[in-house]
């Protein structure tokens, strides 16, 4: 992985990780905000303007990439190298958690 | 009968697009819906029912697509008018289900890069053209000048502009690091 896409992505900010996180699995942009609004029962909230341009980076540096369009909307999928940064992410979030909360031992990721 | 449009002479800088978003939605308020703009100076108006409405502003001076137009869509945004690069949006308040609702951009970053384009592709591009163009050009007339001032309208014309201009860099030059400041919090 090149020293600068590290450089911007880990760490991640939570509403990168979440867009990244989301992206495991085709889909679009508002489709991306209204999942994650409900994952974080509407405490993580992604507007439009920060989730287009944010989309538009990840695009550009080899995160994500452009599936194919539907009724005027782009939907992406995550690459390879944008799978490899949020396991790297996951993994880094998760020691945190486990340095706080050291009576357990491991967590699990619903969606 | 009552006024069913009107237009408003306004001057908002390219700093002042918070200012601009307080003022319409304040409009909006007492029953003035913008229909559009004509440089971000003429503010045309028509009647409507009072109501609270949220503006917001985008630069985007490259041009945007269709999937960007849609994305605001989805979202509740309607596009209404766009003017030298700027995209007016807006939301009527009782379509929000939270304060986060009524912001186009989420987060610090986000309206850093905004702030950025615009200094980069507005402010730089004025800037080049002051010191290339009206300072050599007033520097010239001031040196070709011998004894009354104002008998050289073209020297009193440049000065004028030179002088506006400065006045222009200090009050964008301020709000620009101000508006930084807050988006970095």
């Amino acid at each position: 992985m090149e020293e600068r896409i590290r450089k911007i992505y880990i760490p991640m900010t939570e509403t990168g990780f979440y867009i990244l996180f989301c992206l495991r699995r085709e889909q679009h942009g508002y489709g991306i905000s209204r999942q994650v609004k409900k994952m974080t029962g509407g405490e993580v909230v992604i507007s439009p303007g920060t989730m287009y341009g944010t989309l538009s980076k990840m695009e550009k540096d080899g995160l994500i990439s452009f599936v194919r369009e539907e009724e005027k909307r782009k939907i992406y999928c995550a690459t390879d190298l944008g799978r490899q940064i949020l396991d790297i992410e996951i993994r880094r979030i998760e020691r945190l958690y486990q340095n706080t909360h050291p009576d357990r031992e491991s967590i699990s990721i619903s969606v | 009968m009552a006024k069913s449009r009107k237009t408003e002479i306004k001057i908002f800088t390219i700093a002042d697009y918070e200012e601009e978003e307080t003022w319409l939605r304040e409009q909006h308020r007492q029953g003035w819906k913008l229909v559009n703009t004509n440089l971000p100076v003429f503010y045309h108006f028509v009647k409507c029912e009072p109501e609270d409405v949220v503006y917001r502003l985008d630069y985007k001076n490259s041009g945007e697509d269709r999937n960007y137009m849609q994305m605001f869509q989805d979202y509740g945004w309607e596009y209404f008018n766009s003017c030298m690069g700027w995209l007016y949006f807006r939301k009527p308040v009782s379509e929000m289900d939270s304060d986060m609702d009524e912001e186009i951009f989420s987060d610090g970053e986000s309206k850093l890069d905004m702030l950025e384009h615009v200094l980069k592709t507005r402010m730089l591009p004025l800037a080049a053209a002051f010191l290339c163009c009206l300072i050599p050009g007033w520097l010239r007339l001031l040196g070709e000048l011998d004894g009354d001032i104002l008998a050289e309208p073209l020297f009193v014309i440049m000065s004028l502009l030179v002088f506006l201009y400065v006045i222009l860099f200090i009050h964008c030059g301020r709000k620009f690091v101000r508006l930084r400041r807050k988006y970095r919090k």
